[in-house]
């Protein structure tokens, strides 16, 4: 474990990536603790061009923009983690049961899991989040999440299916050792590096869907995220009056976030397949 | 790695669609662009200048109008334009029903929202000749576009139109009890003797438009009595007594061409000045608002953000009023508190909310400025409206934003603050209360916000909840909400204020909670309050000003809405690099800014000039 972190941490890519994200958690983190307005306080006038003790502008309610950006950043990374730990745990549960088990289980969750490929994802999103009343960002991640597993399940059957009849495992079931304890002992730890870097894809693209579902104005009620800082600025034809400010940092954040992201990404991806290490 | 090219292509869909925005919707309420085909302004980009030969009759339907004999209008029509039979209940530009558009068909009388005053048009005057009798006299002289004569008959017809079918002016027969001919030029409306209403038939005289007995008649036997059947009718070429025909429309505009022939030339001296009136159907307000800054529309019923901007840089652009807040009011959009909600069941409670609240800001920021002060009433903060309350009665009840005073008023009901800096009342925590209104109604949702935020320093707790318009109607007539924002009548008629008093107080008839309610959607209870509306339509001089005040009174008392903003009816804005003179403040001409041809706005099309 420590030979690999020790690896992963000579990769440029993951360094940068990671470096980055750490930088803007530290921003998320310890900028409130510095200023500690309300986010959602009104208080100068619309659309303030930055300066005079405003970093960032203002939006049209006259709010700090850049206190508002780092809230935005923080629900939106908690957004994402939720839906990222959600959809990976499905995706990961119902991979290894299908992949393993076999037979009539792995048709019905195979089929299951198509229909739900087949779907876009992002439509379930949008029917699920316009039907329900209240909105938390807790709720919001949460339906993320349930609507973009299916095709971590696939990935994580297939590898499954091919690790299911190497010798380790066929020792451990003449061994006499249960299924769930094969799965995790036997199985798990070779697909393990998978599901991490699946893991962060999962994040990434939960802010994104965040983003895009609060810009359609489907977002979470009463707080703040990166899509509904960009959303009011549409609402508000910030576009037509010139206050770039008003949505250019949002977007520019949530660029950096999911492109340190995939950087880890590849990053590991380099390390851990050994084909494309350089 | 499948996923990564996905996810990068996401993130400039993001950036795409940000960019895309430049043309994105306008959505407020007023406005409600739907899609069309993608056009921009290609009509009247010709300058003023280029062609000043009078074109008398060169011009082909569909072609390129003379600048300078054109008046462009924007803001009415969003989307192509389906039909022009008013029975359909959605027609284009100009047979919309509700404003008293007086283009093509005319209303007997027309409304002027400076004064509240009917003016002559198709009537020449009216009168109660007893208290159930509406005497109305007709214009011997109006004429049909196609050259019949308008008869008494004509405004039977269409009245009875209304008591045959269910279409706009039904509910009108709540009150009438008959319409019958007292000659070819008069007309008696008579009232049912156990529901008159003198307020709402008076407002029927300037909101109905006149329809041609001999052409509708036609279309009814076509039809065989059918509303549905009815409603199919195109009718392309309406024949009305207004000023103009249709002249030629397609998904892209809508042109009306003057007729020289009208029998109002009489009535008004001359013929309007423009020859042809057209409307662009624009893909969205912003769309809208480029081509008005272009000098290629005359008069805007746009919301125009920061409109000062525009004059500040030299256009030569005016609205009514040439400071803040440049619209004249119409409307006053409220929240209504649900009243059997605890906590806000309170009416002290309700009071400090609407202490609390930050007018000015939401003047600034939803409406960018174009709501004056505001002074809570029952009525309009506008001559026409105010003279119906005694304003000095009701001075100390009114509110104004005062947070101490507010904080103070809960501190005094006991209302303590709870660890988290919400109060508790009775054991009952003061939130949290969703108020709600419409997404995308930009005006509404940036109000609530701060409503939202101004009860956040008095230690109330409320959450904005923006659903889509249709589960918004369904809470707001069921009553599943907390709080919940919506015009009550708005529109400059006779029947206002009593008709916006009756929408937000009267009881009776209200379903209770879970069934459909169309006013009083709070569920608001007070046997006075019934009483005095119920008197209203029948009063008249100072016993009408001395029941409004008392309900005033009772309004500012208990507190069942909260007007969060004036908002005018229609935005007149005008541009005139093309047609001078348009009405203003000030001008002398009391000629109201209902953008040239509602009511008696219309009268401004035989002021303006090149």
């Amino acid at each position: 474990m420590a030979h690999s972190f020790g690896i992963l941490l000579r990769s440029p890519k993951f360094l940068i990536g990671a470096i980055v994200t750490l930088l803007i958690l530290a921003l998320v983190l310890i900028y409130p603790e510095i200023n500690k307005n309300d986010p959602l306080s009104m208080e100068a006038l619309a659309f303030q061009p930055p300066g005079n003790g405003l970093l960032l502008g203002s939006d049209n309610f006259g709010r700090d923009l850049f206190l508002e950006l780092v809230y935005g950043i923080r629900t939106s990374l908690v957004v994402g983690l939720i839906a990222g730990i959600c959809a990976t745990a499905i995706g990961l549960l119902l991979g290894l049961l299908s992949g393993y088990i076999g037979g009539i289980i792995d048709n019905i969750l195979t089929a299951i899991t198509n229909m739900f490929i087949v779907i876009p994802s992002f439509i379930i999103l949008i029917l699920i989040s316009v039907s329900i009343n209240s909105r938390s960002s807790m709720i919001v991640a949460l339906i993320i999440g349930f609507t973009s597993w299916p095709w971590t399940a696939r990935a994580v059957r297939a590898q499954t299916t091919s690790l299911r009849n190497r010798d380790h495992v066929n020792i451990a079931k003449i061994s006499g050792h249960s299924t769930p304890r094969i799965i995790i002992s036997e199985i798990l730890p070779y697909i393990a590096s998978y599901v991490v870097m699946a893991f962060i894809l999962q994040v990434a693209s939960g802010i994104l869907a965040e983003a895009s579902i609060s810009m359609l104005g489907l977002g979470p009620y009463n707080t703040i995220s990166l899509g509904i800082i960009m959303n009011w600025a549409l609402v508000f034809e910030a576009p037509v009056s010139g206050a770039w400010w008003a949505f250019v940092p949002a977007a520019f954040a949530i660029a950096i976030i999911t492109f340190s992201l995939y950087l880890m990404n590849t990053g590991m991806d380099e390390i851990f397949n050994p084909k494309i290490r350089s | 790695m499948k996923r990564k090219p996905i996810g990068l292509l996401l993130v400039f869909a993001l950036f795409a669609s940000l960019l895309a925005a430049c043309s994105g919707s306008g959505g407020n309420s007023e406005s409600s662009p739907s899609p069309s085909p993608s056009q921009s302004a290609s009509e009247g980009s010709e300058s003023p200048s280029s062609s000043p030969s009078a074109s008398e009759g060169t011009v082909e339907p569909g072609g390129e109008t003379p600048r300078n004999e054109t008046l462009y209008i924007n803001g009415l029509q969003w989307g192509a334009p389906t039909n022009f039979n008013l029975l359909s209940g959605n027609p284009a530009f100009p047979i919309n029903y509700g404003n008293s558009r007086e283009l093509v068909y005319e209303t007997l009388f027309m409304i002027n929202m400076i004064d509240g005053n009917l003016e002559p048009l198709l009537g020449t005057e009216y009168s109660w000749t007893d208290d159930l009798t509406l005497h109305v006299g007709l214009n011997p002289a109006a004429k049909w576009s196609d050259g019949q004569p308008f008869t008494s008959d004509d405004v039977v017809y269409t009245y009875k139109l209304g008591q045959k079918y269910d279409i706009n002016w039904t509910s009108y027969w709540d009150y009438i009890e008959d319409v019958t001919a007292d000659g070819p030029n008069a007309v008696n409306i008579k009232m049912k003797s156990d529901n008159p209403n003198k307020l709402t038939v008076t407002e029927s005289i300037e909101i109905i438009p006149m329809l041609p007995k001999h052409i509708w008649e036609a279309i009814e036997t076509k039809a065989n009595n059918d509303l549905a059947a009815i409603r199919q009718e195109m009718n392309a070429d309406p024949v009305g007594t207004g000023p103009y025909k249709l002249f030629f429309y397609n998904d892209q505009k809508i042109t009306l061409i003057r007729d020289d022939n009208y029998w109002g030339q009489a009535l008004f001296g001359k013929l309007p000045a423009p020859k042809y009136i057209t409307h662009v159907i624009y893909k969205d307000n912003a769309a809208g608002d480029l081509a008005f800054k272009n000098n290629q529309v005359d008069v805007s019923q746009q919301f125009t953000p920061q409109v000062w901007k525009m004059w500040e840089d030299g256009a030569p652009v005016k609205t009514y009023l040439s400071e803040a807040p440049y619209y004249l009011p119409g409307s006053m959009p409220s929240i209504f508190f649900n009243m059997s909600k605890p906590g806000l069941d309170n009416a002290d409670v309700r009071r400090a909310i609407a202490m609390a609240i930050d007018y000015k800001k939401i003047s600034e920021l939803a409406m960018s400025g174009y709501s004056g002060d505001m002074k809570p009433s029952l009525t309009l903060d506008t001559p026409a409206e105010a003279q119906y309350v005694d304003q000095d009665a009701i001075k100390s009840l009114q509110w104004t934003t005062d947070i101490e005073a507010a904080n103070a008023l809960l501190d005094s009901i006991g209302a303590k603050k709870g660890s988290d800096g919400i109060r508790v009342l009775n054991g009952q925590r003061l939130g949290p209360f969703n108020i709600e209104c419409p997404y995308g109604w930009s005006d509404w949702n940036a109000a609530l916000e701060i409503v939202a935020q101004s009860a956040k320093a008095i230690g109330i707790e409320i959450r904005t909840s923006f659903p889509e318009a249709p589960v918004w109607t369904n809470d707001l007539q069921t009553g599943k909400f907390d709080i919940i924002m919506n015009t009550p009548a708005g529109n400059v008629t006779p029947a206002n204020p009593w008709s916006r008093a009756r929408t937000i107080m009267y009881s009776k008839g209200v379903a209770p909670i879970g069934e459909m309610a169309f006013w009083n959607w709070g569920r608001y209870q007070n046997d006075r309050a019934d009483e005095i509306i119920d008197q209203i339509p029948l009063a008249s001089g100072d016993e009408a000003k001395s029941l409004y005040t008392e309900l005033t009174k009772i309004w500012l008392t208990d507190v069942p809405s909260i007007p969060l903003m004036y908002r005018p009816w229609v935005f007149y804005t005008v541009n005139e690099s093309v047609w001078k003179g348009f009405p203003v403040d000030g001008d002398g001409s009391n000629n109201p800014p209902q953008i040239a041809m509602d009511g008696a706005g219309i009268k401004a099309l035989y002021q303006i000039h090149n």
